[in-house]
């Protein structure tokens, strides 16, 4: 059994962290430079292999053709829905997408969860290396207002990692977890939190009970396609005109160009942060260099209107947690865009209360995943989080309209049953759509998934079918359906709207040959274990009977052979084990002739006396 | 009978060593969870009365005590089958602390249960006691939308605007007089409950808070739509 650990899948960067067994303090594990943080970035290189991180990161300039980045962007979502996304990102779709995106790498094409689980690859290496042992369980992130498919496309990125996801957690909730741990706080506790390209906001309430400590989240909004990306690509534009105008040419044109630029512009609202005015230089094709000076204030101003954005969310989280602002004990901030002084003077203003930035921002979330993974991994359970799903759950009925059955901010795990019935006679099926939203007609929401009940033929209204929809604690959805005439379990076939299908995600499986040659190993290492345990108890058996003469060099060669096999069975080694077992194989050779003939003996005498 | 009758035990075997478990989440015999009796009820589930008036503080605890014990969380190493009912379970205990949290969905969840909870016929009528005003409130919106049709500005409209905020206002002060008068009967019912009135008495106190809900929805919908006018 491999370790768990706690996986923070960022738009810009991903971290892994664990529980350390002695000081009981999460931890986030360094790569290979010391750095904790792993750049979201991947990159196909040109001998088919696959390189991740900081590494990838310097391709965007070289290889943009072959690299990509902020793919979390693109999880759970269909061609149709990043037509918006494509005017300022450089992903290169493949036409072959439909309701699952395709994004090109050089001469490969991969979905967002194949490429997601490239960087969770990455970060199990991290952790087995610092560990020398596997890793093979995580508990991993997600935005809070993440919906169904985003969930699912997540876990399908962890599976395809050689990982089990023993659960999603909220990203603002493990911050919650992380930050409640260190201060020892209670109460009313607002997390903020803006990232490369989400933004969530939750209301929690942290609560000590005679058990242990709960982390209840009271309400939860946000935007999944809101994060610095946004003000980046804002800056961008502005940039854009200007090299436009005095040098002729459409820097978003170039794709290496456009990757500098994108790269001078980070450094520049890093920069921005800590100084009051900074520099953007670019070298541009054909020897020429463009500077601007930018101060703090011409900055904000670009990024004013973005970070107005989040405010929407945060008034509706309230609202639905019946809170005014004034009445959160604390605030705290999460995500690297919470650096920004224009975004902490926001969150000042609107709760009149200076929130909290004591931990680090970038690394607070795995932190908080770590712990949730260590209460899962070892059931020692000192806390409890209580989250919430982020949208209504509803299904379409007549007319297009969407009937609400499980209201948003419902405490997940959540659940609705409803009971369906034939229209007509003879009717065989029941069309069922759910959707997940707030808008009052179907095509305003986001589909899950369509199916279709089974009923016998009857009498229109005679079937009466109860469909159970369950909200996980991971915010997934499941349904099972009851045929109340049969008091029988039908089989329901849930496709998800956009997703990946139980029979794709097997092939990607198959396809991932890195991964077959580890599943090959395990099941070698099995295979050889359980034959080991066979021969080690037949042959102690047969040393054990009294009536089987064994000579004392015999008995001494054959004891060594079981030493050594034993030993081999204690690693991990399936060729080693192999070779003891042939080893002890040949000791045992003439002993098991001998018993043979004995027995073959026996057995011909006994034909004989039958015989007679 | 049985659907406003107080809470009965339902005998039932533990799914693992057998022995009776009541309805009981956990099995007293090997302490291993049990399965959700598919009639679940949200009062039972917490092993209270089937009473209105509930101290949301003692249910919250109750909340908290049930949560601990029912999370999946803690079963994250258990077998398939506990991990099921773990599952099953702690999401009925959150759908019933939905439900009964909040006075109107608690008496909106005791009525449906009994199957007595029954939209008003004529769900667009008004209650006879407001229809004046109702009448009045209507006049001033269709004032308003066809002022706003014509093409008046703010300055033309303002007039309208404060009438029908005044009038909102008045609803919405009805709405209290509505909770005041629930709360009321939901004490009555309580009383019912604890000296265990019959079938006919429980069955008019439930009619009654029909049509206080009724009435309730009725108004809510009206303030609403004149907020919705107002905002327009």
């Amino acid at each position: 059994m491999g370790r768990t650990v706690g996986i923070d899948l960022g738009t810009t960067n991903s971290l892994v962290a664990y529980v350390d067994k002695e000081s009981r303090k999460p931890k986030c594990i360094p790569g290979p430079n010391g750095s904790t943080l792993c750049p979201s970035v991947v990159s196909l290189d040109a001998d088919g292999s696959i390189v991740v991180g900081e590494r990838a990161r310097g391709r965007l300039l070289t290889q943009p053709e072959r690299t990509i980045y902020s793919v979390k962007r693109l999880m759970g979502r269909g061609a149709a829905d990043v037509v918006e996304e494509l005017k300022i990102f450089p992903f290169r779709i493949d036409p072959s997408s439909g309701n699952v995106i395709r994004v090109r790498l050089g001469e490969r094409v991969f979905t967002p969860p194949e490429i997601s689980a490239f960087i969770l690859r990455e970060l199990k290496t991290w952790a087995e290396s610092y560990f020398g042992e596997t890793v093979d369980k995580a508990v991993i992130t997600v935005p809070a207002y993440f919906n169904d498919a985003q969930r699912q496309a997540t876990k399908d990125a962890g599976r395809l990692a050689g990982l089990g996801v023993l659960r999603l957690v909220n990203e603002p909730t493990a911050a919650a977890l992380a930050y409640g741990l260190h201060e020892q706080r209670r109460g009313l506790v607002a997390v903020y939190d803006f990232g490369g390209g989400t933004f969530d906001i939750s209301v929690l309430k942290l609560i000590s009970t005679g058990e242990g400590d709960i982390y209840q989240v009271l309400s939860t909004s946000g935007d999944t396609h809101l994060g610095g990306d946004d003000i980046d690509n804002a800056l961008q534009r502005v940039v854009r005109l200007e090299i436009q105008a005095a040098a002729g040419f459409d820097v978003t044109s170039k794709p290496v160009a456009a990757q500098e630029l994108r790269k001078a512009l980070i450094a520049t609202k890093h920069h921005l942060s800590d100084t009051q005015s900074a520099e953007i230089r670019l070298e541009l094709p054909g020897g020429k260099t463009y500077v601007r000076g930018i101060s703090r204030a011409e900055f904000e101003k670009i990024a004013e209107p973005i970070v107005a954005r989040t405010m929407g969310p945060v008034k509706q989280a309230l609202a639905d947690a019946h809170m005014k602002p004034e009445r959160m004990e604390e605030v705290v901030l999460v995500g690297g865009s919470t650096r920004m002084p224009l975004v902490r003077r926001v969150v000042e203003d609107y709760f009149s209360r200076r929130p909290h930035t004591e931990l680090n921002p970038d690394e607070v979330v795995a932190l908080g995943a770590a712990v949730q993974a260590n209460i899962l991994e070892t059931g020692v359970q000192d806390m409890l989080l209580l989250d919430v799903t982020p949208l209504s759950l509803g299904i379409e009925t007549m007319g297009g309209v969407v009937a609400k059955i499980i209201p948003r901010n419902s405490t997940v795990p959540a659940s609705a049953q409803e009971m369906f019935t034939t229209g007509v006679e003879n009717q065989t099926g029941i069309d069922i759509h759910v959707l997940q939203g707030e808008r009052e007609l179907a095509k305003d929401c986001r589909s899950l998934a369509r199916f279709q009940l089974k009923v016998p033929p009857g009498p229109a209204g005679l079937a009466r079918v109860e469909v159970k929809f369950l909200i996980d604690a991971n915010g997934i959805l499941q349904v099972a359906a009851r045929d109340l005439r049969t008091a029988e379990q039908s089989s329901v076939e849930v496709q998800p709207s956009y997703g990946l299908s139980g029979a794709e995600i097997e092939k990607m499986l198959e396809e991932s040959i890195e991964f077959a040659e580890q599943d090959f190993t395990e099941r070698q290492l099995i295979e050889a274990r359980t034959e080991a345990e066979t021969v080690l108890r037949a042959t102690e058996k047969t040393m054990a009977q009294p009536e089987v003469a064994i000579a004392a060099d015999e008995r001494r060669g054959i004891e060594a052979g079981v030493a050594a096999l034993r030993q081999a069975f204690a690693g991990r080694d399936y060729k080693l084990i192999r070779t003891r077992l042939d080893e002890l194989n040949q000791a045992t050779t003439p002993l098991a002739e001998r018993i043979m003939n004995r027995a073959l003996a026996a057995a011909l005498e006994g034909k004989q006396l039958e015989n007679v | 009978m049985t659907a406003v009758s107080t809470p009965t035990k339902i005998a039932r075997a533990c799914w693992f060593c057998g022995a009776a478990t009541d309805s009981a989440h956990f099995c007293a015999a090997c302490g291993k969870i049990q399965a959700l009796p598919h009639d679940t009820d949200y009062f039972v589930f917490f092993g209270l009365p089937r009473k209105l008036r509930i101290d949301s503080a003692d249910l919250e605890k109750r909340f908290h005590q049930l949560s601990w014990k029912l999370h999946p969380d803690n079963f994250a190493r258990a077998s398939e089958q506990e991990r099921k009912f773990s599952l099953q379970l702690s999401s009925v205990l959150n759908d019933a602390y939905r439900a009964l949290r909040e006075t109107l969905s608690r008496v909106e969840y005791l009525l449906a249960q009994a199957g007595m909870r029954k939209e008003g016929q004529h769900k667009q009528q008004a209650p006879p006691e407001l229809l004046e005003e109702v009448f009045e409130l209507n006049e001033s919106l269709d004032e308003l939308r066809e002022a706003r049709a014509a093409g008046g500005g703010a300055g033309e409209t303002s007039g309208m605007r404060v009438k029908l905020e005044a009038a909102a206002k008045d609803f919405e002060a009805k709405l209290g007089d509505v909770d005041a008068e629930l709360d009321r009967i939901s004490g009555e019912w309580d009383a019912a409950v604890d000296a265990g009135a019959n079938e006919a008495i429980r069955k008019a106190l439930m009619g009654k808070m029909n049509e206080v809900l009724n009435r309730r929805s009725y108004i809510r919908n009206l303030v609403n739509k004149v907020t919705e006018e107002l905002a327009a």
